[in-house]
């Protein structure tokens, strides 16, 4: 493409773009405040939780309903933190029962926070998140990452 | 270390299993071209989300994924300057052959010491288990092969320096 400089396929009005297809998924247009209060609300019920020991509890809830969409990355970050929290407070010999025990959409949903902790090495333990990567894997099997690689809606 | 390495290679081999599903797809933009999706990235939605598989902050891999065509670019572990040297003209010397690779990328991505590109006309002639197996068994021989050069280094700059410093006894 090095003899176009313009791009005119971009000016096409059913031209595919990066941010409007989060919100046509999800069939909601969520203000940012209010994405902002529930993430920050859910990371300290996660925190309680794991306060209690409740740890399944813990990770079933750091899982609903994440933020997706571009306008949301100081929510997103939040709420990778809170994930990697409690995935870094669960010991790795508890990992197979809690990660059976998970909906296939809750599955879906942690393998997304899985990739996105790995893409940040120097904030969170890799070998954790490898040996957390391994057991979702063996229960949830390849589809769950193959619909990580698709999925629109990242974390 | 090397606990960290089997589940590190495990999660590189049921990724790429999981992304290599390429088919043949003509470029959108050009008529009767057919490029690596991933390359050209003319067309956003035929290109996937990248993924990094990290086991520590120096040793990544980054899978991109396209519709037709997958780029894997790999981070090799330097711990100090000889290593980041051998590395480089490892590197080097394989990307200066990479005909001879078949789906080996003439140039790394920047950040990686080393990519692979594999397009659909790789992977219907040849198996798809086989060149998973080839990337992960480039991964696992890198870092011995680095790590041999680096000791044979030592050692030979430890007697070049013994028999040069010998004749001033």
């Amino acid at each position: 493409m090095a003899f176009r400089k313009i791009d005119i396929d971009a000016l096409e009005e059913d031209a595919f773009g990066e941010d409007e297809i989060d919100f046509q998924e999800i069939g909601e247009l969520r203000p940012l405040a209010d994405v902002e209060a529930q993430v920050n609300s859910r990371a300290q019920e996660v925190r309680s939780l794991l306060q209690r020991g409740n740890t399944s509890g813990a990770l079933s809830t750091s899982l609903q309903n994440p933020p997706y969409g571009a306008p949301f990355h100081a929510a997103k970050a939040r709420n990778t933190q809170t994930v990697m929290e409690v995935l870094n407070s669960i010991k790795v010999a508890d990992v197979p029962q809690l990660v059976k025990s998970l909906s296939p959409e809750e599955q879906d949903v942690l393998m997304k926070y899985l990739y996105a902790g790995m893409a940040a090495p120097e904030q969170n333990n890799s070998g954790h998140l490898l040996a957390w990567h391994e057991k979702l894997t063996e229960v949830a099997g390849q589809g769950c990452i193959v619909r990580v690689i698709t999925d629109r809606r990242t974390v | 270390m090397s606990n960290t390495l089997r589940p590190y290679l495990n999660a590189v081999r049921q990724t790429l299993t999981a992304a290599m599903c390429l088919e043949n797809f003509s470029s959108q933009v050009a008529e009767r071209h057919n490029k690596p999706e991933v390359e050209v990235r003319a067309s956003k939605e035929v290109l996937l989300n990248p993924v990094v598989i990290s086991r520590n902050d120096k040793e990544r891999v980054l899978i991109e994924t396209s519709v037709n065509s997958l780029r894997v670019s790999i981070a090799i572990k330097q711990a100090d300057e000889i290593e980041r040297i051998l590395a480089h003209k490892f590197t080097r010397f394989l990307t200066q052959r990479a005909e001879s690779f078949v789906i080996l990328r003439r140039k790394p991505i920047e950040g990686y010491d080393i990519s692979f590109l594999i397009t659909n006309a790789h992977t219907e002639q040849m198996y798809k288990h086989k060149l998973v197996d080839f990337i992960i068994q480039f991964m696992e021989e890198v870092d011995k092969e680095i790590s041999e050069m680096k000791l044979s280094l030592n050692a030979r700059a430890r007697i070049v320096s013994e028999s040069y410093l010998s004749q001033f006894n």
